[in-house]
């Protein structure tokens, strides 16, 4: 079973969207504007569900925490600070958190195991584009950017980052699942977001 | 290293959030003392806040964005469609509120009234005491240096008599003026007379009943407590009518 939620390889043909959006849909919000969460919905619930899906491996827990995210954006669009600040990572950064909130109100070392384990079954490389039209999906451009970047870790990295920061582990299950003292995943991490920070950096505004 | 230099190493921990829940929650106390770290883990989180779209989407099965949107826009529906229930309820609130006020307020002025049609009545029963008066006498008293006087209006018809007592200073401490009947059995105890010496004491009394013929009246300073039902102290009036 491919993993979908697990960062992989960037398709080779990623034609990116010219994507219109760039601005207002946070505006709107903050305007009330029922549209304007509508079309957040549509085009941010494939990004937020394959986040929350792969750290919670619930479908239905996935879909109410997804539900949370846009209900917590609706009514929380005003405190977003810097002006300048798109609401996208916001909202990923929302999902992600609840997302780990959930995950260590469960038995967390029995979930984890299993999870380390479906994935050690499956092996990074099995992480496939499984539909060929997701290419299509708005924000692809952005999805492709992330997975370039993370390409171009050291896999002993790759692997840190994906445990922290898309399986939603600590330092030490994650040292406890790779079988490394807690000091190596700790450098790992610090080294691997270094070079994370600047290859993102270039990413614009998708949605603002 | 410092205390602090360990903030600045787990920053990106704690923006991945892996640092463990003890560490996490130190790290929170400490970001809202440390302004430094708040402003660098705000570029962090900046600079980061695409990596969650490394995780591959997933489409959505159909209908859950629509139920997504409903839902979140329900929850306002919701809202005003109790709006109108909520107004009417706090309108109740307020209005039972208000209304204790309002009750409180009335009772207070209803009892400011009660109290001024006693204090009329009371002028008004001494006023036609006065006006129905068959008899008025006074009697000048000198007491201690001050020159006062006793001044009795008498109403045979209602049987009381208004008594007014000027000019007198003070009683002196532990003892109090006494008003007395002075009738053909004897002195019959009426009313004290309080005096603080600055204005006049007034009193309506009746006339006892028991007495054939009131022949007079006197005023005596009588020791407190004045429990006798005769005067044991200095007569400083007697009047003979």
């Amino acid at each position: 079973m491919a993993d979908s939620s697990e960062p992989g390889p960037a398709p080779a043909t990623t034609t990116p969207i010219a994507l219109a959006r760039q601005s207002g849909l946070r505006a709107g919000l903050v305007a009330r504007d029922e549209r304007a969460l509508v079309e957040l919905i549509e085009l941010a619930t494939p990004w937020l569900l394959g986040l929350v899906q792969g750290m919670l491996r619930d479908q239905d827990e996935a879909e109410e925490v997804v539900a949370q995210v846009f209900a917590t954006a609706w009514d929380r669009v005003g405190t977003l600070g810097d002006e300048h600040e798109t609401i996208m990572p916001w909202l990923l950064r929302i999902a992600r958190n609840r997302a780990i909130d959930r995950l260590r109100r469960r038995a967390r070392l029995r979930r984890k195991a299993m999870r380390v384990e479906a994935y050690e079954t499956a092996g990074p490389t099995s992480v496939l584009f499984r539909e060929p039209d997701e290419a299509a999906q708005p924000g692809w451009h952005v999805h492709g950017s992330v997975h370039e970047a993370l390409g171009a870790l050291p896999e002993e990295q790759r692997a840190v980052v994906r445990l922290a920061y898309f399986a939603g582990l600590t330092h030490s299950e994650i040292a406890q699942e790779l079988g490394i003292p807690m000091g190596t995943v700790k450098t790992r991490l610090r080294l691997a977001f270094d070079k994370l920070r600047t290859a993102l950096a270039p990413l614009r505004n998708w949605v603002r | 290293m410092t205390p602090h230099d360990w903030y600045v190493e787990h920053r990106t921990a704690w923006v991945a959030r892996s640092l463990e829940p003890k560490e996490e929650q130190l790290f929170a106390d400490h970001l809202r003392r440390c302004e430094e770290c708040r402003v660098e883990i705000a570029l962090l989180e900046r600079d980061l806040g695409w990596l969650p779209m490394g995780a591959t989407p997933s489409a959505p099965r159909p209908g859950l964005t629509r139920e997504i949107a409903d839902r979140v826009l329900r929850r306002r529906a919701t809202w005003r469609h109790h709006a109108p229930a909520l107004a009417a309820a706090a309108a109740l609130v307020i209005t039972a509120g208000l209304a204790g006020v309002e009750y409180r307020r009335r009772a207070a002025a209803e009892a400011l009234l009660a109290d001024r049609d006693r204090r009329l009545a009371a002028l008004t029963d001494t006023l036609s005491v006065i006006r129905s008066a068959v008899r008025v006498v006074h009697h000048d008293i000198s007491m201690d240096g001050h020159r006062g006087g006793l001044l009795i209006f008498l109403d045979e018809t209602s049987h009381r008599w208004n008594v007014v007592v000027h000019g007198l200073p003070a009683p002196p401490p532990g003892s109090v003026y006494q008003f007395w009947f002075v009738t053909e059995s004897g002195m019959v105890k009426s009313v004290e007379l309080p005096m603080d010496g600055s204005r006049p004491a007034f009193a309506t009394v009746p006339m006892p009943r028991k007495a054939a013929t009131i022949m007079g009246a006197a005023l005596t300073v009588e020791p407190m407590p004045a429990a006798s039902d005769q005067p044991r102290g200095r007569e400083i009036a007697h009047v003979n009518l």
